[in-house]
């Protein structure tokens, strides 16, 4: 009977899903940071700094987005 | 003419089916959005309900795998897969009355398995089918979304650690509007078309489309999608209660890293060809996302409650699948089975909605 598992197919699930949870965590955090930084910069007249920290903050968010949509076509493609 | 009754019952069971899972179900999307306040328990439900609707319309390509590689072929007639629904409409009831999540896929193949069991008898159940597509998944996942959801929460307070708690936890919450979305639309895709796969399985059975080269057709889609719709609409509060705030009291980071772990498992292991159990997985994230924090901040015992709940999931709807096949089989093989099963179990229904109505809604929104 457990000759029916595929323990390759098992092992690529654990650590594909272990990479895609911490990346949506990293990302995720760090678009939460760049948003956060940006706004306290930005009242503290460092606008040069806060761009930077919008920029990260865009660039994760992007990456986000990416992942969803990579999640929808994975939806559809079932 | 009765297999035409049988026809009727089981298309009438199978969108039941499809309400008690929408209904049972709805706890796994939005459960934690509510809990950390990312969302009203009125939007979110609604949010669900829509998503779920469209989720059901987005991919037809398997409509028709329910038990399949796990009971013969040929032991699954209109009358087995009708005792099958009643088994796992049964336990999804039963668990919901006790606020416990648990899957109503392993329920619906627990029910089939146990009336094929019962209709043809052990030949009928195709043991390595159920190892990999039922035991092994119902052990992987809720320990694979706990690790994930742990490690993530871990990592995210590390990240945001440092940062007034305001601007990080609107945040999440925003966060969580798309990671609640991501859980229902792929609930809706996955649990929809299990009820579309019955049905149309059923009109095969009678002869109304060829077993080969059929497509599922349009009130076949549009059924399912609507009933799920209205199950998750009308929410299942006690599991909500249950998912979003007796096992852990969450603060919105946990509750994305829940969500957003559980959803990243549960696509990933889609896109691999391995379905997981929504709801083992997001079980399993919102511990280990309570776990991370703080080993004590699980409420142990409430989680033993869940795992029992699994495990007894499958033999339960089975030994109910078999004994309604019995029952109907009493009766003969013809409609009058079903019919005496069918009006029995909604007096029972209407016995204990009546008496949960008069008592007053004993769990609400905002309990």
């Amino acid at each position: 009977m457990l000759a029916a598992v595929d323990a390759g197919q098992l092992a690529e699930l654990v650590w594909v899903a272990l990479l895609a949870g911490v990346a949506t965590s990293v990302l995720f955090a760090t678009l939460v940071v760049g948003a956060t930084r940006a706004t306290d910069l930005r009242r503290e007249g460092r606008h040069a700094a806060a761009t930077m920290a919008m920029a990260v903050s865009a660039v994760a968010a992007l990456a986000c987005l990416a992942g969803m949509a990579f999640g929808i076509a994975v939806i559809l493609s079932k | 003419m009765d297999s035409d009754i049988i026809l009727v019952i089981v298309v009438a069971t199978a969108l039941a089916f499809d309400f008690t899972n929408g209904f049972h179900d709805t706890a796994n999307a939005i459960a934690t959005s509510v809990s950390t306040r990312a969302m009203s328990p009125r939007f979110a439900v609604a949010l669900a309900s829509v998503l779920n609707f469209v989720g059901a319309f987005l991919s037809l390509a398997v409509a028709a795998t329910v038990a399949q590689g796990i009971v013969e072929s040929d032991a699954v007639t209109t009358t087995v897969v009708f005792a099958g629904l009643i088994g796992a409409i049964a336990w999804n009831l039963a668990t919901w009355y006790f606020g416990l999540p648990s899957s109503s896929s392993h329920a619906l193949i627990g029910g089939v398995v146990g009336a094929a069991f019962a209709a043809s008898g052990p030949d009928a159940v195709i043991g390595s089918g159920l190892v990999e597509k039922v035991l092994v998944p119902g052990l992987l996942a809720p320990v694979l979304a706990f690790v994930v959801a742990g490690i993530a929460i871990v990592i995210a307070y590390r990240i945001v650690g440092r940062l007034r708690p305001g601007p990080v936890n609107r945040g999440y919450r925003l966060g969580q509007l798309a990671t609640g979305s991501m859980f229902s639309l792929a609930h809706g895709t996955n649990d929809a078309q299990k009820t579309m796969g019955i049905i149309t399985l059923a009109l095969i059975a009678h002869g109304d489309i060829p077993a080969n080269d059929f497509e599922v057709p349009t009130w076949v889609v549009v059924s399912s999608a609507t009933a799920i719709a209205l199950g998750t609409y009308s929410g299942g509060w006690r599991i909500i209660r249950t998912m979003g705030s007796r096992i852990i009291k969450m603060d919105p980071a946990q509750g994305f890293s829940a969500q957003g772990a559980g959803a990243a498992v549960v696509l990933t292991a889609s896109h691999l060809g391995y379905p997981l159990s929504t709801t083992h997985v997001i079980s399993g994230s919102v511990m280990g996302a309570g776990a991370a924090k703080r080993l004590s901040a699980v409420r142990w015992g409430l989680a033993g409650n869940i795992v029992v709940a699994w495990i007894l999931t499958l033999p339960s709807s089975a030994v109910i699948g078999a004994s309604v096949y019995g029952i109907s089989s009493v009766f003969g093989s013809g409609a009058l089975g079903p019919i005496v099963v069918s009006v029995c179990v909604l007096m029972l229904m209407a016995s204990i909605f009546g008496r949960r109505v008069s008592r007053g809604p004993a769990i609400t929104a905002e309990a």
